[in-house]
């Protein structure tokens, strides 16, 4: 299945502006960044704490939803599901 | 009513006078623009439908929360040089309080519900603003 992963200021420069990944069916939003972690190493200190945990900084939205509402990390992805990553907002 | 993220100069004096109606007697804008903080210029970026639909919602929170009669909100994004402008507010009200309040709220929501992002330029790199 694709899933579709756009990324804005600190995460786009990681990722780019937009990547799309092949995954297999089941696979969660953790599975899916360790993916990406494989082709953009620097991914991984920007998500997490050294702890393990994301950091507060990292956003993530699945659908235009935060995953703090959808299970997290442990979220089940979907075929054509959107991700978005991204620092908390500092505009004005 | 105008929302609109883009990189075009922002004129000031069209959204004034946009606002400008038989029963407004008070406009209160607000201009932010890009300081010298010993920085070269400035990078802003957007998701932008998301930040549209968001500003449309603080717009309408606005209209219900204070006596105003129309909100324009214009931010821009791409690079800047210091002094140019980054966002725009007007705010246009009977009376100058709810102008001033209506202004207030929009910026301070604004900063902390919109998916926007600034980056300081600087000589060797730069910094995303936190």
């Amino acid at each position: 299945m694709k899933v579709r992963i756009i990324a804005f200021a600190s995460f786009r420069e990681i990722l780019g502006k937009e990547v799309e990944v092949d995954l297999t069916a089941g696979k969660t939003l953790r599975d899916l960044l360790g993916q990406l972690e494989e082709g953009h190493p620097r991914l991984h200190e920007e998500v997490y704490l050294p702890s393990g945990d994301l950091k507060e900084t990292t956003i993530i939205m699945l659908n235009r939803v935060n995953i703090d509402s959808k299970g997290g990390l442990d979220a089940t992805l979907k075929e054509g599901d959107e991700l978005a990553i991204f620092p908390p907002f500092a505009g004005g | 009513m105008m929302i609109h993220i883009g990189p075009e100069k922002i004129r000031l004096d069209e959204m004034i006078s946009r606002s400008k109606r038989p029963d407004v007697g008070a406009i209160v804008t607000f201009l932010g623009c890009v300081r010298d903080d010993g920085i070269e210029g400035m990078e802003v970026e957007s998701y932008e439908e998301m930040a549209q639909d968001e500003l449309s919602k603080i717009e309408r929170e606005a209209l219900s929360r204070f006596d105003i009669r129309s909100v324009d909100i214009v931010h821009r994004v791409g690079r800047l040089s210091i002094g140019d402008d980054i966002v725009a507010i007007v705010c246009a009200a009977s009376h100058r309080k709810a102008a001033f309040d209506g202004c207030s709220f929009v910026i301070d929501e604004l900063k902390l519900r919109s998916a926007i992002w600034k980056k300081e330029l600087l000589k060797d790199g730069g910094r995303w603003i936190p």
